[in-house]
Parts: structure tokens; sequence; C-alpha cells
């Protein structure tokens, strides 16, 4: 169902209920004011698809957001570095994670990280459209999406670690 | 002729995760990597983003807007002109 598609791009782009449900609304709008573009290049949803996740884009960076956080996560951190203590034996990912846990972890994700792992990972976006996307490099989108899926994994790890002690 | 070659240099965990994201772009260049082979830890780690990178894959449309948002739009559509419908293709 195209509704909740263009929602769930939405919610999972900003990770904020209200906003989500805002630029979908606007989505569905300009979706009305443009249908007469279509020329069917390619299939309806995917079409619709890109037209939100333009919309989503150009909210953000109307609030100026992705470019400070794309370019704060250009910087190396502590956090994002490579690291020598990763990957304990005794607390591996694989198999443990279900839906609602990595939906949640994504939303802690901070804006540029998330941006780039949901439209690749989630989406399914390849780097050159996102590079194309947020007017950025190939090199730039890759780093970030090694970046997120470092974060996120220490996210997940943080979790399992407090559902062991608890 | 027994050709004598140096041995080669093992690459440390730092310089393996520096290229982690180049590596993970051709699957190729990890499967079966020398430094995975000898090292649990950064096997462990790629492991894990494959399965991060996995399950997000799996992740469906599952979120529903609340009820008035569909309604908002609709009402917004009503008052709309009328989409922009291109002349005839000639």
């Amino acid at each position: 169902m195209h509704k909740r598609r263009v929602y769930s791009l939405c919610l999972r782009m900003l990770g904020n209920v209200a906003e989500a449900e805002d630029l979908t609304q606007e989505a569905f709008l300009q979706l009305y004011r443009k249908i007469g573009t279509f020329r069917g290049d390619s299939a309806f949803s995917t079409w619709l698809h890109r037209l939100a996740v333009n919309v989503v884009l150009m909210h953000l960076r109307r609030k100026g957001l992705p470019q400070v956080s794309l370019e704060e996560t250009l910087e190396p951190s502590q956090d994002d570095g490579p690291r020598k203590d990763i990957g304990a034996r005794d607390l591996t990912l694989s198999g443990s994670i279900d839906r609602v846990t990595l939906e949640r972890a994504i939303e802690n994700l901070p804006p540029g990280y998330r941006l780039v792992f949901v439209l690749h990972d989630v989406e399914g976006y390849e780097h050159n459209e996102i590079a194309e996307m947020l007017d950025c490099s190939i090199g730039n989108s890759k780093s970030q999406l090694h970046k997120a899926r470092m974060k996120l994994r220490d996210l997940l790890r943080t979790g399992q670690r407090k559902e062991q002690i608890a | 002729m027994i050709v004598l070659r140096a041995p080669e240099k093992t690459m440390t965990c730092a310089e393996f995760q520096e290229k982690l994201p180049e590596l993970f772009e051709s699957q190729a260049g990890l499967d079966g990597h020398d430094h995975l082979k000898s090292c649990e830890n950064c096997a462990a780690l790629v492991r894990d983003l494959e399965y991060i990178a996995s399950q997000a894959r799996l992740l469906l449309p599952i979120h529903d807007p609340g009820p008035a948002v569909w309604e908002n739009i609709q009402q917004a559509i009503r008052q709309e002109p009328g989409p922009a419908v291109p002349g005839p293709r000639k």
C-alpha cells in the first residue's frame, strides 16, 4: 500500500512521527500536483518513492540538518575510528536481533548516518544515487554507510549488554 | 630453481578496518580474506555488519500514519485547483 510505504520511508528517514506525518501529507500533495508528469519510464511505486525521498530531503535541507550531520560524521571521532577491542567473542549479534530492536536502533542513529543507512540498506538505493540525492561524493556515501553500520552495531550490543545485566 | 619470497606482511586489525568500507563494496574482497582467517575479532565484526545489512533489507514498510493524515491529504487535495496534466503528445 502506497500510503504505508511513503509513511514508513518518512518515519525511518526522520525518526520523528509528527514530521513523518507532515511529510507524508506533503508527498501525496506533490503526487497530486505532479501526477501528470509521470511518464511511465519507471514503475509508479518507484516514481512515488523517489518523490517522497525528495520531499524529505528538501525538508531536511530547509532545516539545515543534513549538512551539519554529514560534516560532523565526516570527522572521525573516537567513537567511529578503528577499534582494537571490537568483536568480543561472547557477544555477537547474529540471529539475536528482532525487527523492533533494529528499528529502534536506527531511530537512535545520528541523522546523517540514518539517512544513508535507510536509503542504502533499507530502501535499496545505490551509492551513486545516494551521492546524487545528498549532493556528496560516492566515497562519502560509502564511508557514511560503514560508519552507520558500526554505530548500529554499538547500539545493538549496548542494548544486549543491558538486557543481560537486567 | 627455488624462489625465495619474503614473508607477506600481516595486516593489523586497524589496517583491515581502515579498508573495510571498500572491502564491503566488493564482496570478493572479504571472502576468504587472509586477515579474517587469523583474527576472530575482525571476523566477528564482519559477521555482525553483514547481519545488520541483511536484517535491514528485510524491514518492511509496516508503519501506518494516524487516521488524520489521510483526512488532511484529502482535504488539501479538495482545495487544490487540479493536477497538472500535460497536453497531448504530438
